[in-house]
């Protein structure tokens, strides 16, 4: 063997050992190309206040991390689709095309012995305590009234006395007690 | 360790908000500590499915709550739900996929009192531009006055062609009065309706111009 040979065989031997490549290596080789412009593009000024807008960033989560967060996003779907519901579930008419259309529609009832008078309905979903009446002397005069706008539609009410006692409005038509207690329905023209 | 960049997650957020997940139903929170659990778990079904088919659930939530003011059972509330649902799916089929939920409500008020949906077709062809919720209420007002079906929707009917919301309100309104005073609900109908026809000539029409009124219930 020539000592050309002796010294081919070293090269040979030191290019067959593997290469040690630094674990940042190709972080570092991505962040040097970025630094580029891109070709054919135009070289768009930044303005410093928007620069951390541009800047990108690196997360590095680990599998458990990466799971809890997914976890967590999942979470905030499910609320998100939870708070939508009213929304899709429109009522009679959207909010905008109902305040267009209200009509003042009064609720009279004659009632000379009751210390109180509310009207519940499909337009105050049926809360008793939501619409009461009100009268001339604390009820003493026996007339109690209140005054609701409401949207076009047919709307079932009734009246409760002093709490406790429903009564169907006599000035309006009947509806049958489906639930064993009475109530009156009003129409609202218009749609 | 996992490299995750910035925008990925900016998109998986993205998708994630656009795409509602399998299994998801919404949920009416006006329900919440109205209803008895199970009952409440029946109705969303209900409202679920009433959804899907693009029916007006606003509706069946309130007749749902009038139970639940009233203390009706569980059963009785689902109940109640559920055959209002069908009734405003049948309105709807009669009264075309534009009826509004005011017209689909007085539409199934009328199916409840007896009105067939072919009556509510036929009225739809009569009035296809005009609102039919006043003309389908007062259908099934007349029907709980006591005028028998066939002849409350025989009225409704003649007067589609020239009367206004305010023109029917007046004319059940007088046939309630003559039912006060003591005549037949048919025979009030019949007289009242003849007077209806006695003052509109061809081609002019019974209806007023009024505006939005003040309506007393």
């Amino acid at each position: 063997m020539t000592e050309d040979d002796e010294a081919f065989v070293k090269v040979v031997d030191v290019l067959k050992e593997p290469v040690r490549i630094a674990p940042d290596l190709t972080i570092r080789v991505m962040a040097e190309i970025e630094q580029f412009p891109v070709p054919g593009a135009e070289p768009t000024p930044t303005p410093l206040r928007f620069a951390w807008a541009r800047r990108r960033l690196t997360l590095r989560l680990s599998p458990l991390g990466a799971l809890a967060t997914a976890a967590g996003l999942a979470a905030v779907v499910l609320a998100g689709s939870r708070i939508a519901a009213p929304g899709e579930t429109s009522g009679l008419q959207g909010a905008g095309e109902a305040a267009e259309s209200m009509r003042p529609t009064q609720f009279v009832l004659v009632a000379p012995q009751a210390a109180s008078v509310t009207v519940v309905g499909d337009f105050n979903d049926w809360n008793p305590s939501a619409t009461p009446l009100a009268s001339a002397n604390g009820g003493g005069g026996g007339v109690w009234w209140v005054t609701v706008p409401l949207p076009p539609g047919r709307y079932r009410y009734a009246f409760v006395v002093d709490g406790t006692t429903w009564l169907a409005d006599p000035e309006a038509s009947a509806v049958e007690h489906e639930f064993g207690r009475p109530s009156s329905v009003v129409t609202i023209g218009g749609a | 360790m996992m490299r995750i960049r910035w925008e990925s997650i900016v998109f998986g957020i993205s998708m994630l908000l656009a795409i509602p997940p399998a299994g998801v139903r919404a949920q009416e929170p006006r329900l919440g500590g109205r209803l008895p659990e199970a009952a409440r778990t029946q109705v969303e079904e209900i409202l679920n499915a009433a959804r899907a088919d693009g029916l007006p659930t606003d509706l069946l939530v309130t007749r749902a709550l009038e139970g639940a003011a009233k203390g009706a059972p569980s059963q009785v509330i689902v109940a109640a739900v559920v055959r209002l649902r069908e009734e405003l799916r049948t309105a709807r089929a009669a009264l075309g996929e534009t009826a509004s939920p005011a017209e689909l409500s007085a539409g199934a008020s009328a199916l409840r009192a007896g009105a067939t949906a072919d009556a509510l077709a036929r009225l739809r062809r009569l009035r296809p531009t005009q609102p039919l919720t006043v003309p389908a209420a007062v259908l099934a007002d007349l029907v709980a006055t006591g005028v028998p079906v066939d002849t409350a929707i025989s009225a409704v009917l003649v007067l589609a062609a020239n009367a206004g919301d305010a023109d029917y309100v007046a004319f059940r309104r007088n046939v309630q009065r003559d039912v006060a005073l003591g005549a037949s609900p048919s025979a009030a109908l019949g007289v009242r309706l003849r007077a209806v026809e006695d003052l509109a000539s061809p081609g002019q029409s019974t209806g007023t111009a009024r505006g939005p009124r003040r309506q007393k219930p």
